[in-house]
C-alpha cells in the first residue's frame, strides 16, 4: 500500500534554462547593482549597512536644519536666514571622500583577495566592462548621496518660502546647477577612489591611500599657497585633490573661480582647474583600464 | 531532437609562449560532446588551455573553437555557453552561497528573478540547499567546491571547465563530486575535467586527453586506452590457495594476493581450463574479471615514449 501524503524526497534533477539571456549589456548592469548592493551593506549584515547610511543621515543634516529655521522664523523675517546655500552645499559633498575611502576598497579589494575576477571574467563581461560598473556602481551613489541633500533643501525651501512657484521659477538654474556639479564630484571621486582599490587587495592600504592622498596633498597645496593676500592665490591649489572640483563647482554656480578661493587671482585659474580636473580623471581611468587589461590579452 | 553537429572543441596548432616558458606547444585536438577527462601533471598546461578556452588569454599561435565558436572572434560568445569552476579558491566568503550563486548567475546574463530561481535549484542539485543561506566563509572544503560547481552550472552552460574538481576533497566527498560530475552528462551538459588523478577520469570520464610539458600524449576513448593486459583476475572467496594449486597443476601461471587470485590467462583454450578447474573443485565463484591496464599506467607509457 502506497504512503500517500507520508512525505517523499523528490530529485528535481536539473532544468535547463531557456528563456531570455543577455550578454556584455546585461553582465555589466548586474556587477553594477552587486556593487551599490555590496557598497550599501544590502544583504549584509547592519554594520556594513552603518557606515553608509549614517553618513547619508550626516550630509543631510545641514539641509534639513536649514529649512527647519526656514520653517520657524517663515512670518518672523524678510530677510530669511540661510544657513546654507546650494552651491557651499556642494562643497559639504567633498565630506563624501571619507566614504569613498570606506567603501571603494571594500567594493573593489576583495574581488582580488579572494579571487573572485577569475570567475567574473569567464562570464560575458570584459575588463572595460568591469571597470564601467565598479566606477559607476560609487559614482551613483556618491551622486546619489550628494544629490538627496540638495532635493531635501530645494523642496524644502520651496514649501517654506511664500509662494512655492515663485520659488521654482526663481530657482530655475538649480535645477541644472547643482546636478552638473554634483556629477562632476561624484565621478571625480569614484574614479580617484576605485583607481586607488584596484592598485592593491588590501582594504585598509586602498583606504589609507585614499585619506593620505586627500591630508597629503591638502596640505601640501595650504603650505605651497600660504596667505591670501589681496584675493592672489597661487596655481598651486590645484594640487589639492579634495578642493580640485570644487573650483568646477564655482565655474559652473559663479562662471569664475570665487575670489575668496586659494586659485582666485590666478591668470587663467579656472582653465587650468579643468584640465587638471580631465587629467587626473584621465590618468584614474587610464590605472584602471590598464589593471584589468589583461582580461583582453 | 537537437542535432549539435559542431564538436565540442576543436584546437589547431595551440602554442602559448610566456618569456622563457612555453606552456602549450602546438596541441591539435578534437574532442566529442560528453565528458572529457583532461589529464597531465602539474604545470603541464592545463589550466593555460582553459584560459585560452574562456578568451581571457591569447595563444601565440593556432586557434580554438569551442561548441562551434572561434574563440578569437567571438571570445563574450565563448563565455555565455561556458561554465568554469577554478582550482583556487575563488568564492567571496562574506556573502551567502544564495546571493553568490545568484549574482552569478545574473553575470552569466540571466534575467535577476530567473537567476534566483536557478540559484535556488542548481544549490539544490549539488546538495546545498540547506545552507544555502549561510556565509561562505563557515563552508567546509566540500561545500565550497560545491558552491563552485554551482555557480559554474547557474548559467546553464553548454559546456563546463572544472579544474581539479576534487581537490582537497576526503575519499567521500571526492566521490560525491564525481557522481556529480558524471550526472552532469545525463543533462546533456559536457564537461572538461582538468585533473592530475587518473582514477578520477577513470571512473568518470568517457574520452581522455593526455598532455606532458605543454605537448599532446594521447586523445581517445577512455576503453579504447585501457588495453587488456592477459590478467585474469578471480575471487573465489577464501579458497584461493586451492585454486592457484589447481590452476598450476594444468599449466596455469597464478599468484593469490589481497584474497584474489591473478591467472596469466592465453587465449580460449586457457579461459577454458580455468573454467574447468573452478567447476571440478566446486570453488565459489564471486567474481571474474579481466584486468585491464590503468590510465596511470597508459599516461606512464606513452609520455615516457615521447619524451
Amino acid at each position: 500500500m502506497s504512503m500517500a501524503g507520508a512525505g517523499a524526497v523528490y530529485d528535481r534533477g536539473y532544468r535547463p534554462y531557456d528563456g531570455p539571456r543577455g550578454r556584455r549589456g546585461a553582465a555589466t548592469f548586474a556587477l553594477y547593482k552587486a556593487s551599490i548592493r555590496r557598497a550599501l551593506g544590502l544583504r549584509r549584515t547592519w554594520r556594513q549597512k552603518f557606515a553608509p547610511f549614517v553618513l547619508l543621515g550626516i550630509v543631510t543634516i545641514p539641509a534639513v536644519v536649514n529649512v527647519g529655521i526656514g520653517y520657524v522664523t517663515r512670518d518672523r523675517l524678510d530677510n530669511k536666514i540661510e544657513i546654507i546655500t546650494y552651491r557651499n552645499y556642494v562643497g559639504v559633498s567633498s565630506a563624501l571622500l571619507l566614504f569613498v575611502a570606506l567603501v571603494a576598497p571594500d567594493v573593489m579589494c576583495p574581488d582580488r583577495r579572494q579571487k573572485v575576477l577569475p570567475l567574473m571574467f569567464a562570464r560575458p563581461l570584459t575588463g572595460v566592462d568591469y571597470v564601467i560598473a565598479k566606477v559607476g556602481a560609487i559614482g551613483s551613489i556618491l551622486f546619489a548621496f550628494s544629490f538627496l541633500p540638495q532635493v531635501v533643501l530645494f523642496v524644502g525651501n520651496m514649501l517654506v518660502s511664500d509662494s512655492a512657484g515663485k520659488y521654482f521659477t526663481g530657482h530655475l538654474d538649480i535645477l541644472w546647477r547643482v546636478p552638473v556639479t554634483v556629477l562632476m564630484l561624484a565621478a571625480f571621486y569614484a574614479v580617484v577612489g576605485v583607481a586607488i582599490g584596484s592598485l592593491t587587495d588590501r582594504r585598509i592600504v586602498a583606504g589609507s591611500a585614499v585619506i593620505g592622498l586627500l591630508l597629503i596633498t591638502s596640505i601640501a597645496s595650504s603650505v605651497m599657497v600660504g596667505e591670501i593676500v589681496n584675493g592672489h592665490g597661487s596655481i598651486a591649489a590645484l594640487v589639492n585633490v579634495l578642493s580640485l572640483p570644487l573650483y568646477l563647482r564655482d565655474l559652473v554656480f559663479l562662471g569664475h573661480i570665487d575670489p575668496t578661493s586659494p586659485l582666485a587671482g590666478v591668470s587663467n585659474g579656472g582653465l587650468f582647474a579643468v584640465a587638471t580636473y580631465v587629467a587626473i580623471l584621465l590618468v584614474g581611468v587610464g590605472v584602471l583600464l590598464q589593471r584589468y587589461r589583461w582580461v583582453e590579452h | 531532437m537537437v542535432v549539435l553537429a559542431s564538436p565540442l572543441l576543436r584546437i589547431d596548432r595551440l602554442t602559448k609562449r610566456y618569456p622563457g616558458v612555453t606552456a602549450l606547444d602546438g596541441l591539435t585536438i578534437e574532442l566529442p560532446r560528453g565528458l572529457v577527462g583532461l589529464v597531465g601533471a602539474n604545470g603541464a598546461g592545463k589550466t593555460t588551455m582553459f584560459r585560452m578556452l574562456l578568451g581571457i588569454s591569447k595563444p601565440t599561435e593556432g586557434s580554438i573553437e569551442v561548441c562551434g565558436i572561434d574563440v578569437a572572434k567571438d571570445p563574450i560568445g565563448v563565455r555565455s555557453r561556458l561554465g568554469y569552476m577554478p582550482e583556487h579558491d575563488c568564492l567571496p566568503l562574506d556573502q551567502t552561497a544564495a546571493d553568490v550563486v545568484s549574482t552569478f548567475g545574473e553575470l552569466s546574463g540571466l534575467p535577476a528573478r530567473a537567476a534566483r530561481q536557478r540559484a535556488s535549484d542548481i544549490l539544490d542539485l549539488v546538495g546545498l540547499d540547506e545552507a544555502r543561506f549561510r556565509p561562505i566563509g563557515g563552508f567546509s572544503t566540500g561545500m565550497r567546491q560545491r558552491t563552485k560547481l554551482a555557480q559554474a552550472l547557474v548559467g546553464d552552460p553548454e559546456l563546463v571547465l572544472l579544474d581539479e574538481p576534487t581537490a582537497g576533497l576526503d575519499p567521500l566527498g571526492r566521490e560525491e563530486m564525481l557522481a556529480l560530475v558524471a550526472r552532469l552528462g545525463t543533462f546533456g551538459i559536457s564537461v572538461i575535467m582538468a585533473t592530475h588523478l587518473l582514477d578520477d577520469v577513470q571512473q568518470v570520464c568517457d574520452h581522455v586527453v593526455m598532455i606532458d610539458a605543454g605537448r599532446l600524449v594521447v586523445s581517445g576513448g577512455t576503453d579504447s586506452l585501457l588495453e587488456r593486459t592477459g590478467l585474469v583476475t578471480v575471487d573465489v572467496g577464501v579458497r584461493g590457495d586451492e585454486l592457484v594449486a589447481g590452476l598450476v597443476l594444468v599449466g596455469l601461471a597464478a599468484v593469490a594476493e589481497d584474497g584474489l587470485v591473478e591467472v596469466t590467462v592465453e587465449g580460449n583454450h586457457q579461459m577454458d581450463l580455468l573454467r574447468d578447474v573452478i567447476a571440478e573443485r566446486g570453488l565459489p565463484l564471486y567474481r571474474l574479471s579481466t584486468r585491464l591496464t590503468s590510465l596511470d599506467e597508459v599516461f606512464l607509457r606513452l609520455a615516457g615514449t615521447q619524451s
